[in-house]
């Protein structure tokens, strides 16, 4: 009899956790999304980590048995975004994914059998604005035994995660003036950092921190100046400024030690159409590197100036410390809608590399002063990207070991032609139309060698794809396509080595892996599904 | 061949209020010049980001197509009205009086009126079941290799189709642009291209066999020619049989509302 007892004790023990990670009762503490990768079991934020490589260092999956890949699960989320994407990365965390889907359903589903724990699905109201045209969501934050979630009609929400009940739900912004929120929360020690989409209606975009216990704001960063603040001199009217755009629909990245936030920015409104908007319209279309504490602006680097195309620069920037051309450096890096490639010191903003990574004639290069040579600036002398891009907010990832960035490109040819648009909340404010011409559209993977900006190599699709990327530290880049192929790459050489037809286009994220019960997952959504593959054992 | 979508305005039509049809079938718009002028400004407001600035298609279907394969305007309100469930067209909530002038305009864009030829139907439609039928259908007779002809005097004015009798090449839909494929064991197969992915390619070929290959098991792939069809140029077809042909298309303007669906 004793002896069961002692066995049944051991049988009933958890599993010890690592050393310096929180007990799975507590939650997930700030150390946990710090150590990042550290914990392979773990995926807890966008990227995966603080840097926003969405490389991981997992090798169980390698070029000698990836073709052994299969599916060995699908969940069903019964909800699609009209023209966009299943476009979220799930937070994985203790053998459970939290996962955010389309028209603001949630999910707790085992990692290990694909079965949901609960739904949530948000009541929206029937007169949505930008949240109607993009009814999409593109991850959960954790912090403790909370989720954060924001919403298509402007909120932020706390869960509990074993329950899905909300615990607080918090305003960000009006939605029936153009305001929505879609990106993942970046959870930093002790504050839930938030961006909010609209840019392309008439309203001003900001960031925003609030606290994860309560939900109340704790600072504002307005990407938009206030009138007479630095920046608002770049408008040539000061009426524009409550309505300039500029919105933070990406989630951005972080640096600890110099806690500093880094978040991209979105097109001036209105989109096509500048009359009224003279100047470059700061900080559209920038990169801004915010301090984590206070939000306040330490540098900015913005990458089209004046922007008359809805170049967006919400993309993630991806952190590295490398050695550039010879030298230690913090470097952030971000491929732009606008075709080229930046390399940027992340202590100063300082520019070290803009070069073009797909087909252009928008500019020549960046010249001495970090601006943009522009010689084409509608498309009426040579193609130039069209409105979504060189690539887009998709995930790139980067391998630190071959210092290569991998982006899925777009080549494109599209003209613009600005219309005056009418200006009133709520309404749509783009201000023109593009012309694309679809039998000059296609697309690929291309490895970036970040000194030069050249690609190393490249696999090509036959259209432009949304679809984004992840790389591990087994020597795999994993890429969707538009054509819905799910497909694994050798880090080196670009070969081919895998590949799985999903059956719905992959638009707008990029795979996410774990660690379980000693097996390697790789999840990709694509469609209304979230699909997990594993070796076949 | 240039195909040019128009795009930059979203999709911007309600997804989510009460859903009405309409029992009215008869468009009280039909052929207003007004109407259909103010329904090209609200198509290319509402509808290019997803079918083009000429309604054939980008991400959307080309919607020119509609009529020459089956609609009636009821239909086609219906399908604006209603959205279509599953996929990327959402319900609209604008006014009935809008939503037939768009109606109006695509019809006037999708439709081109009666031709003139002094040429002989039946001598004609002796040519084209000669020549043609192989690879056309009309009613429901001939091969697929080539697009279904029942409507083509509907939707094609009388230019357009000397031009693509004299040179196909000149304009080719998707769906029928051509490849040659040769496989790794030798095997050599000509036919329309359906599909593609970087991995794969779906083809009808010349023997109007649907099948798909991986481009692993094809050791070429070349699409350099213009066209499947052959081009008829004068001494193939001379002037009095083109005039024939015409003639006997001319007569296509065949009317297949009792066929419903989509296809893309």
């Amino acid at each position: 009899m004793r002896m069961r007892l002692i066995l049944a004790a051991v049988l009933l023990a958890p599993a010890l956790p690592a050393a310096g990670q929180s007990q799975p009762g507590e939650g997930v503490s700030y150390a946990d999304i710090l150590a990042g990768f550290d914990h392979p079991e773990q995926w807890l934020s966008y990227s995966g980590d603080y840097t926003g490589q969405r490389h991981s260092p997992l090798t169980q999956i390698t070029p000698e048995n990836v073709d052994r890949l299969a599916p060995v699960w699908t969940f069903q989320t019964g909800t699609l975004s009209r023209g966009r994407g299943f476009e979220t990365s799930a937070i994985t965390y203790d053998g459970v994914l939290y996962v955010t889907g389309s028209n603001n359903y949630a999910w707790a589903i085992d990692a290990r059998t694909g079965r949901a724990f609960w739904e949530y699905q948000r009541d929206l109201p029937n007169d949505l604005t930008y949240g109607r045209a993009a009814p999409v969501n593109r991850g959960f934050g954790i912090l403790g035994n909370r989720l954060f979630m924001v919403t298509l009609d402007a909120h932020l929400l706390a869960f509990d995660r074993r329950t899905g009940d909300v615990l607080w739900d918090t305003v960000l912004a009006d939605y029936k003036i153009g305001y929505a929120a879609t990106g993942a929360p970046l959870v930093i020690d002790g504050k839930v950092i938030v961006g909010i989409s609209g840019g392309d209606f008439p309203t001003r975009g900001f960031l925003d921190a609030y606290d994860p216990a309560t939900g109340e704001r704790i600072w504002r960063f307005w990407t938009v100046p206030d009138p007479g603040a630095p920046g608002s001199e770049t408008w040539s009217n000061p009426d524009v400024l409550s309505r300039g755009g500029g919105g933070t629909w990406m989630t951005g990245t972080y640096d600890p030690e110099l806690d500093l936030i880094y978040w991209g920015t979105g097109n001036p409104n209105p989109d096509y159409y500048d009359e009224d908007r003279a100047g470059d319209n700061l900080y559209t279309n920038s990169l801004i590197a915010l301090e984590a504490d206070t939000g306040r602006l330490r540098w900015y680097y913005q990458f089209t100036p004046h922007d008359t195309h809805d170049w967006d620069a919400n993309h993630v920037p991806v952190l590295a410390d490398v050695d550039y051309r010879g030298e230690p450096r913090r470097v952030v890096m971000l491929a732009n809608r606008n075709s080229f490639f930046y390399v940027l010191d992340r202590v100063t903003g300082e520019l070290l590399l803009g070069k073009p990574f797909t087909a252009t004639t928008w500019a020549r290069e960046i010249g001495p002063d970090g601006r943009p040579i522009v010689l084409n600036e509608d498309g009426s002398n040579g193609c130039l990207p069209d409105q979504w891009g060189g690539t887009n907010f998709y995930p790139p990832s980067f391998d630190p070991e071959l210092e290569i960035f991998f982006v899925n490109f777009r080549e494109t040819c599209a003209t613009y032609v600005p219309q005056a648009p009418v200006i009133e909340p709520g309404v749509l404010s783009v201000g023109g139309v593009v012309w694309v011409d679809r039998d000059q559209e296609w697309g690929g993977l291309r490895a970036l060698d970040i000194e030069t900006g050249k690609p190393r190599w490249e696999f090509r699709y036959p259209s432009a794809t949304m679809a984004g990327v992840m790389s591990t530290a087994a020597g795999l880049v994993f890429a969707g396509d538009n054509e819905g192929n799910f497909a694994a790459y050798d880090s080196r050489t670009g070969e081919n080595l895998w590949h799985y037809q999903t059956g719905f286009r992959i638009w707008g994220t990029a795979a996410t892996t774990y660690m379980l019960d000693g097996r390697q997952y790789v999840l990709v959504p694509s469609g209304a599904v979230l699909i997990a593959f594993a070796l076949i054992e | 061949m240039v195909r040019y979508a128009l795009t930059g305005v979203f999709v911007w039509l309600a997804v989510s209020l009460p859903l009405t049809a309409t029992a009215q079938s008869a468009n009280p718009f039909e052929a207003d010049p007004a109407a259909i002028q103010a329904g090209r400004q609200m198509f290319a407001a509402r509808c290019t980001a997803c079918h083009g600035a000429d309604a054939k298609g980008a991400n959307g279907p080309d919607l020119t197509e509609i009529w020459q394969a089956n609609d009636d305007d009821g239909r086609v309100f219906a399908i604006v009205r209603n959205g279509v469930e599953g996929s990327a067209m959402p319900p609209s909530q604008a006014p009935d009086n809008e939503l037939w002038a768009m109606i109006a305009y695509l019809r006037s864009i999708s439709t081109v009126p009666p031709f003139v030829t002094d040429g002989d139907p039946a001598r004609g439609r002796e040519i084209f079941v000669e020549n043609c039928q192989r690879c056309h259908r009309v009613d429901g007779q001939g091969g697929a290799l080539g697009p279904d002809l029942s409507r083509i005097a509907q939707v094609r004015s009388r230019d357009a189709l000397v031009e693509s009798i004299r040179d196909p090449g000149a304009s080719v839909a998707e769906g029928y642009r051509p490849v040659r494929l040769l496989t790794r064991s030798g095997e050599r197969i000509v036919g329309a291209v359906k599909a593609e992915d970087a991995f794969s390619i779906q083809i009808l070929d010349t023997n109007q066999r649907l099948q798909g290959y991986r481009k692993t098991d094809l050791a070429a792939i070349d699409r350099d020619e213009d066209s499947l069809m052959p081009k008829f140029g004068r001494v193939k077809l001379g002037e009095r049989e083109l005039e024939d042909l015409l003639a006997y298309l001319g007569t296509l303007r065949a009317d297949r509302a009792d066929i419903g669906g989509n296809r893309r």
